[in-house]
């Protein structure tokens, strides 16, 4: 989708100050330490505030233990009695504190209906959602890797022009429609692959490529296309610098130019682009998950949030907020490993979008 | 005015408008000008293509498609234009305020539009619909509020160098008054940003709009929208594969429309001039060029 595409890119590197002399190594460590730190505080802050909000849809919800599980006959004895044992006629600070207190540990409370503890039911739909994400990121990268390079390659051709007009009909679909199509036709006309149900990976990773396939597909195709705009337009950009023209009049070849010099370079700005395109992703396979009936996350949640089963939902919204942010971490560490630069300033800001 | 003198002029701009005034006319007499009820059922034509008597066919119920479009517009525009009323609402004031009194507010501000961004949209509105109900204005707030950091954000870069600028400190040491110099100098720069983004926004919280209602939530059936329709054509794929295109193509049209208009705006005013660090050769006008600016 093309929401958080639209966000800011990352943001320009300032110009390194050149380190000389023997305090150098010093003053290459001291920053790096320094980012290290604002980065620990940009993410503690930002996972607080997740709680607090999740934690707040809770408060504010007037649905409570005993209407959800007893319905229209819970007497008033009821709803005190189950909210005594869930803990809710402690003062909101309270619980507030117990209940992060608790999900540090790991536990997430209890569903109100199934008493089953949330944490289990998310471990056991988790998985499904992860490796659905990764393959759906893996093709994104493969696909749109490709198709930006190609364009950025035969810049104003007409693959140039082919990728462009794909990239930009693809921003204006949603990703459900997209696997409609693929169900209409990969399932229906062609019979190849299943259009929907799962079989867990470790159990048999052919099987779950067969079924992971087509929602992974559907699911990467979006962000594809923002890798390909992205990549294209950096690469285009590099290509014009003084490096690579250099490069080229020296006599190497354009592919050698391009895959030896400008790609690392041209590779940080694409990597913030799939660091936005995680949360999409993640909340996108809530969508592939209801198309093609997967036992993830995101059907727990449904159910849960049809209930009313208040635990649930908070929990698997906390978790999914987790995982995003994990996954931004992951990006950003890439990116500082590829460019040296960013080290500095866009540490403190670029961490956990 | 002259805006919209400047933007006729680009085709694909002028396109773009009529699309979309189309749409617009749709959303407001879309129920009027349909040919039947979108709601009743012929359930002696189920599943029909399209013919004389129903343009686009009939759904699963027998009821006619081309009316369900045609009153689905209203709801699916109308919520996609709410949310991103609320989300300009909520980030155009914050990002100017945070651009305009710098540090002090900068760093916690900057961390809330974070931890909204890492809110997946579906997940949050599942959880919305959990815990305060399931409706349209629930759903819509939520989306609203999600995409309000993106407002925020390009406000705030719009804003940010502005405040250094020679003109803004002219006006400050003749006494201007902070209120006057931020309507006068500042609004009138940041305002084509904030357009741009609105009308990609809108485009984006219309797919959003639409990803709800597939999931259920916001809009109750029978009440028709894009996404629910898509929804309900999903179990009919094996009878009917062509069906989900009326509201796709429709979505298209919209959607794209919106997106060109926000180059052709972002062409026409100029919007791209607000501050940045580095000044390179972009040949694609798309909207990979609202650079953050956080780092400065």
């Amino acid at each position: 989708m093309t929401l958080v595409a639209s966000a800011p890119a990352p943001p320009a590197a300032p110009a390194a100050l050149a380190p000389d002399g023997a305090g150098a190594a010093v003053r290459r460590t001291l920053p790096a330490l320094r980012s290290f730190a604002s980065v620990a505080a940009v993410t503690v802050t930002v996972l607080l505030l997740a709680s607090v909000v999740t934690f707040a849809l809770g408060a504010l919800s007037d649905s409570n233990p005993a209407a959800a599980a007893l319905g229209e006959t819970a007497t008033p004895a009821d709803i005190a009695r189950l909210d005594h044992e869930f803990g809710l006629d402690r003062p909101l600070p309270q619980q507030y504190l117990s209940w992060v207190g608790n999900a540090l540990t790991g536990d997430l409370g209890r569903s109100w209906f199934t008493t089953i503890p949330v944490a289990d039911s998310i471990r056991t739909a988790l998985p499904v959602d992860l490796s659905i994400a990764s393959l759906a990121l893996v093709l994104a990268i493969l696909i749109g890797g490709g198709a930006g390079i190609g364009a950025a390659l035969s810049n104003g051709g007409v693959v140039d022009r082919a990728v462009t007009l794909v990239c930009s009909l693809l921003g204006t679909l949603p990703p459900f429609v997209i696997g409609m199509a693929l169900i209409v036709v990969f399932a229906v006309k062609l019979q190849l692959l299943p259009a929907g149900g799962y079989v867990p990976i470790q159990a048999d990773p052919l099987e779950w490529l067969r079924f992971a396939i087509l929602p992974a597909l559907a699911l990467s195709l979006d962000v594809a296309a923002s890798i390909a705009r992205q990549l294209r337009t950096s690469l285009v950009g590099e290509l014009h610098e003084n490096y690579a023209v250099g490069a080229e009049m020296r006599g190497f070849g354009r592919r050698r130019v391009l895959f030896g010099h400008v790609l690392r370079n041209a590779a940080g700005p694409t990597l913030a682009v799939i660091g936005l395109a995680i949360p999409l992703i993640i909340g996108g396979a809530v969508m592939t998950e209801k198309l093609f009936g997967l036992p993830g996350v995101a059907q727990l949640s449904l159910q849960a949030a049809e209930k009313g089963d208040v635990p649930v939902v908070l929990g698997t919204l906390l978790v999914t907020a987790v995982v995003v942010v994990i996954a931004s971490l992951v990006v950003n560490l890439l990116q500082v490993l590829l460019n040296p630069v960013a080290r500095r300033g866009s540490g403190a800001t670029g961490a956990a979008r | 005015m002259s805006t919209l003198v400047a933007l006729w002029r680009i085709p694909s701009a002028r396109f773009a408008l009529l699309v979309l005034a189309a749409v617009a006319l749709l959303a407001v007499f879309g129920g009027a000008l349909a040919p039947h009820d979108p709601l009743k059922q012929y359930t002696d034509d189920v599943l029909q293509g399209p013919s004389g008597a129903h343009l686009l066919g009939t759904d699963y119920v027998g009821r006619d498609v081309l009316s369900r479009l045609m009153e689905g517009t209203r709801l699916s525009v109308l919520g996609a234009v709410e949310a991103v009323l609320i989300g300009g609402l909520l980030g155009v004031p914050s990002g100017l305020v945070s651009a305009w009194l710098g540090p002090r507010l900068e760093w916690i501000t900057l961390r809330i539009s974070d931890t909204l961004v890492v809110l997946p949209f579906t997940v949050f509105a599942i959880a919305v619909a959990g815990t305060l109900g399931n409706g349209l204005q629930q759903a819509m707030i939520a989306i609203g509020i999600l995409i309000s950091p993106i407002f925020y954000r390009v406000t705030r870069a719009a804003a940010l160098g502005l405040r250094k600028v020679q003109y803004v400190e002219a006006a400050e040491l003749m006494g201007a008054t902070e209120w006057w110099t931020l309507r006068r100098h500042i609004w009138n720069k940041v305002l084509p940003n904030v357009a741009v983004t609105a009308a990609h926004a809108t485009g984006a919280a219309l797919l959003v709009v639409a990803s709800l209602a597939f999931l259920g939530l916001g809009v109750t059936p029978p009440a028709p929208t894009w996404g629910g329709m898509l929804s309900s054509d999903l179990g009919y794929l094996a009878q009917q594969p062509w069906a989900p295109i009326f509201p796709a193509l429709l979505m298209m049209a919209t959607v794209g429309s919106l997106n060109l208009l926000a180059d052709a705006v972002r062409e026409a005013t100029g919007a791209t001039t607000a501050p940045r660090r580095r000044t390179r050769p972009t040949p694609s006008a798309s909207r990979e060029e609202q650079r953050d600016v956080v780092t400065s």
